[in-house]
């Protein structure tokens, strides 16, 4: 066992000394002192600082003082090397050992170099900034891209665009603007998406009523403007608030389009307006205007009851507004008791019963069987006597051979005319060719006449017309012949009701015909009726929340409905002027 | 720096984790914020759904944006640091439970109704954000400790140093190799440890490591001269080496990356926020 040790040193020039010499024995003392196998002079290095022991190839390293060594980069007290390789570190000198063959042991002394770990420390590549671009540039990066893309294009092409009028069908002018929108518009404004300079006409200018008025040029105002300036009630402290805040950030004044309707609100139909915005001014209004008008805030709670427009008396023209809680009476003309009509088992529905489905009947008399309602459901068309009538009360008034003559209804001219014309001939006897025997035939001794005797067939037109004649089962003879009958479309001029959308609900909910022994019955329900299942615009299920904008249109719309409700195609005033209101 | 339990048992100390300063009373002006937040949310009266545009919703946001840049200001208050009231600690608290309200702040504020715009860009920024953040705060409480565990008594540089002693010797023990091996432990030599990638960093995954692939060459050569046996065990030893360096830089990597996401996105969150809010004023 022995150690071969080379020392190596180097000249001022770079050139390399080698030593060598031979250390016997299989332990190997290293330190300052020149009593050990291997002096090494270095303050750093302790008298006797390691003791190095060969065991066949392996190699034990102990140290003899307190201080540590550092053995293949590691501070050691003791460590054991076992194929004999190992790089000892003692102050500024290095002392490679390798086992060779024959238990020789090679020792390499050298002087190390002042930074054997390359630049700085070596510890930097420990950090993932060795790895990674710097967080400054990276951020600068994004700061700049987000600037760009989403403030100075949008904002340069907006300066630099060219004023033209709003042109749905063509796309904005402004870049990268869609980033801005906070929402998709409704579908009514689709059309407009991506053509943000459309409403949003200047910098910083919040989107004012011109704006709106650019297509919807027509739209009707809710009333004159000092009255709705009048009419509007005071404000709650929050949303004064809110007026004060809105106004230091330039939002239009009250009333403006904007108050009302918002949008960037998701895709799909526009939202009514809260019921809020018409509260704010009938809420309270008889207070601040003298007004026919009840206060209404809320259809479950505060909404004056339901006013129809009927005629109540014969010859009226004009309908006349009259509260349906006082059950008014109405005059139409006709004589039609619904009860004797849709009683099961009464005349009538036997009647209908024997009439057979052939005949568009076949089971008792329902609504169904006279009021049909008009192609979009939403209302009724008038009843037609020939059809819904006819059927049981035949206007038939004289046959010839196997035809029947039918009186032209609703036309006293032609009726008088048909009447006039008729064949009013006693009728013979029907002539069978068979005759009595003997003196007992016609002209005999004992002949006798023993039928009914023969009137004529046909009845005067006056007698029909009179009281008590054919006409006046269902009319009121007046004038030149009967009195006319009105079947009223609406009644309801300022408020709007669709049939279509109640159809699962049963007639005889609302409309008590079974009890009406009269038709001047006036069978429209009264806010009760509605109330069962509309409450206000904060009514919970399963009552039906309903906005003032279900019924009611804020601005005229003539005989239109309101745009909120259903899902029937409804269009928004644009440069159509709106349909006046018509009478009922 | 984010040890959970402020003290040990019986013995008081001087260090508390921000987390728990003062106790918890971030935590609780936060959780107030966002129960008033939220109360505020389910009365407010905006019609016809809850949007940022509405008056409720410029609140939150006003709170919201002077709460961000309240918070990206941390990044500048570190930088000086001081004791007492609004000592580094106290403010290193608030920030992190109140970058924690924003959450329910803004996304209150956004009404869950989002898109592809600059406003959900912010948001979404924001998010990332807070996100980053909670991981850099559950790192921080749980890495530290391992890291000490993987270091054991060694500095970094004395791991740097101890692969450059084994590089040394594997350079000596190789001379008297052929041509292929040395070849082999050449290629294993010249690879840098820290030439990693980032995710190589995060995943502690080497697939090219040449170490480990001249140590597969040596282990296939069945019979060894005494030469190629000790090149083995020194690349045997450099590999063992390398394993700590390279789960050293693993834990740092996972320590260190929160703040190369939490800090740019700040600054793109503060751009982001810049645009949104002018783009809702340009376009009033």
């Amino acid at each position: 066992m022995s150690f071969r040790l080379r020392q190596v040193d180097t000249t001022a020039t770079g050139r390399e000394i080698v030593r060598e010499r031979m250390i016997e024995g299989n332990v190997l003392t290293i330190g300052r002192s020149a009593e050990n196998d291997i002096a090494i002079p270095d303050l750093a290095v302790e008298q006797h600082h390691v003791r190095v022991t060969a065991e066949g190839r392996a190699l034990t390293f102990e140290a003899m003082g307190t201080l540590g060594f550092t053995l293949n980069g590691r501070t050691r007290q003791l460590e054991t090397d076992d194929d004999g390789s190992a790089e000892l570190v003692l102050g500024a000198y290095r002392l490679d050992f390798a086992a060779g063959p024959d238990g020789e042991f090679e020792v390499t002394l050298r002087k190390r170099e002042q930074r054997e770990g390359g630049k700085g420390d070596g510890t930097h590549g420990f950090t993932l900034a060795s790895a990674l671009p710097g967080k400054r540039p990276v951020a600068w990066v994004l700061l700049v891209a987000i600037f760009l893309a989403f403030l100075a294009i949008p904002i340069w092409s907006f300066t630099h665009r060219e004023r033209v009028k709003p042109d749905p069908d063509k796309p904005g002018q402004v870049l990268m603007d869609a980033s801005w929108t906070p929402g998709a518009l409704s579908t009514a404004h689709h059309k407009l998406e991506g053509n943000c300079e459309s409403c949003h006409t200047d910098a910083f200018v919040a989107v004012r009523d011109e704006a709106c008025l650019t297509c919807h040029q027509t739209i009707g105002d809710h009333a004159a403007r000092p009255k709705l300036t009048l009419a509007r009630g005071p404000m709650s402290w929050g949303d004064q608030l809110q007026r004060e805040v809105a106004d230091v950030f330039h939002k239009p004044g009250a009333g403006a389009c904007t108050d009302c309707h918002t949008e960037h609100e998701g895709e799909g139909r526009m939202k009514p307006p809260a019921q809020k915005f018409c509260a704010d001014c009938h809420g309270t209004m008889d207070d601040r205007l003298k007004t026919p008008l009840g206060n209404a805030s809320d259809f479950g709670k505060v909404h004056p009851g339901f006013q129809a427009a009927v005629l109540t008396q014969p010859g009226q023209e004009k309908a006349q507004r009259v509260a349906l809680s006082a059950h008014p009476k109405t005059f139409n003309g006709i004589k039609f008791p619904h009860a004797l009509h849709l009683r099961p088992g009464g005349g009538p529905s036997r009647m209908a019963m024997r009439l057979g489905a052939r005949a568009g009947y076949g089971k008792p008399l329902d609504c169904a069987s006279c009021h049909k309602p008009t192609k979009d459901g939403l209302r009724f068309q008038p009843v037609v006597m020939e059809t819904s009538c006819g059927s049981c009360h035949s206007l038939v008034y004289d046959r010839s051979g196997g035809n029947f003559r039918t009186l032209p209804h609703g036309d006293i001219g032609k009726m008088r005319a048909a009447l006039a014309g008729a064949d009013r001939a006693p009728r013979r006897p029907i002539a069978s060719g068979r005759r009595r025997p003997g003196e007992y035939a016609p002209g005999g001794l004992y002949y006798g006449n023993f039928a009914p005797p023969q009137r004529a067939s046909v009845p005067l037109a006056s007698r029909m017309l009179s009281v008590g004649g054919v006409c006046s089962e269902c009319h009121y003879p007046g004038g030149n012949g009967v009195l006319p009958v009105t079947q009223p479309a609406r009644y309801m001029s300022n408020g709007w009701f669709d049939h279509a959308d109640h159809k699962k609900e049963k007639c005889a909910t609302c409309h008590a015909a079974s009890q009406s022994s009269s038709a001047s019955d006036l069978l429209l329900p009264d806010i009760k009726t509605c109330r069962t299942c509309h409450l206000g615009e904060d009514a919970k299920k399963p009552k039906v929340a309903s906005s003032c904008a279900m019924c009611h249109s804020y601005h005229p719309r003539g005989s239109l409905p309101p745009v909120e409700i259903g899902n029937t195609q409804r269009k928004v005033a644009m440069s159509r002027p709106p349909d006046r209101p018509q009478g009922p | 720096m984010a040890t959970l339990a402020p003290e040990k048992a019986g013995r008081p100390t001087d260090h508390e984790s921000f987390l728990v300063h003062k106790r918890f009373r971030w935590l609780w002006i936060a959780v107030l914020l966002c129960i008033a937040a939220g109360v505020g949310y389910a009365y407010a009266d905006v019609k016809p759904r809850p949007n940022g545009g509405s008056w409720y919703g410029y609140t939150l946001g006003t709170i919201a944006l002077l709460l961000i840049v309240w918070l990206s200001l941390l990044g500048v208050r570190k930088r000086a640091m001081t004791e007492g009231r609004w000592s580094l600690k106290a403010w290193t608290s608030a920030h992190v439970y109140l970058g924690l309200s924003l959450v329910v702040i803004a996304t209150l504020h956004t009404g869950f109704q989002l898109g592809w715009n600059i406003h959900t860009l912010a948001y979404a920024l924001m998010m990332l954000v807070i996100a980053s953040g909670l991981y850099g705060i559950t790192v921080y409480a749980k890495l530290p400790e391992k890291l000490s565990n993987n270091r054991g008594e060694m500095s970094k540089r004395q791991m740097v140093e101890s692969l450059a002693a084994l590089d040394r010797q594997l350079d000596a023990a190789a001379q008297p190799l052929a041509r292929e091996e040395s070849d082999r432990v050449i290629a294993a030599l010249e690879q840098d440890p820290f030439r990693a990638g980032v995710l190589a960093r995060l995943t502690n995954s080497y697939p090219g490591c040449r170490t480990a692939r001249a140590l597969k060459d040596f282990a296939r050569d069945h019979e060894l001269d005494a030469h190629e046996q000790r090149v083995a065990g020194l690349l045997h030893k450099r590999a063992a080496q390398l394993a700590q360096i390279r789960r050293q830089m693993q834990l740092r990597a996972l320590l260190d990356v929160w703040l190369y996401v939490h800090i740019p996105a700040t600054v793109a969150l503060l751009g982001a926020l810049t645009a949104h809010v002018v783009s809702v004023f340009f376009y009033w």
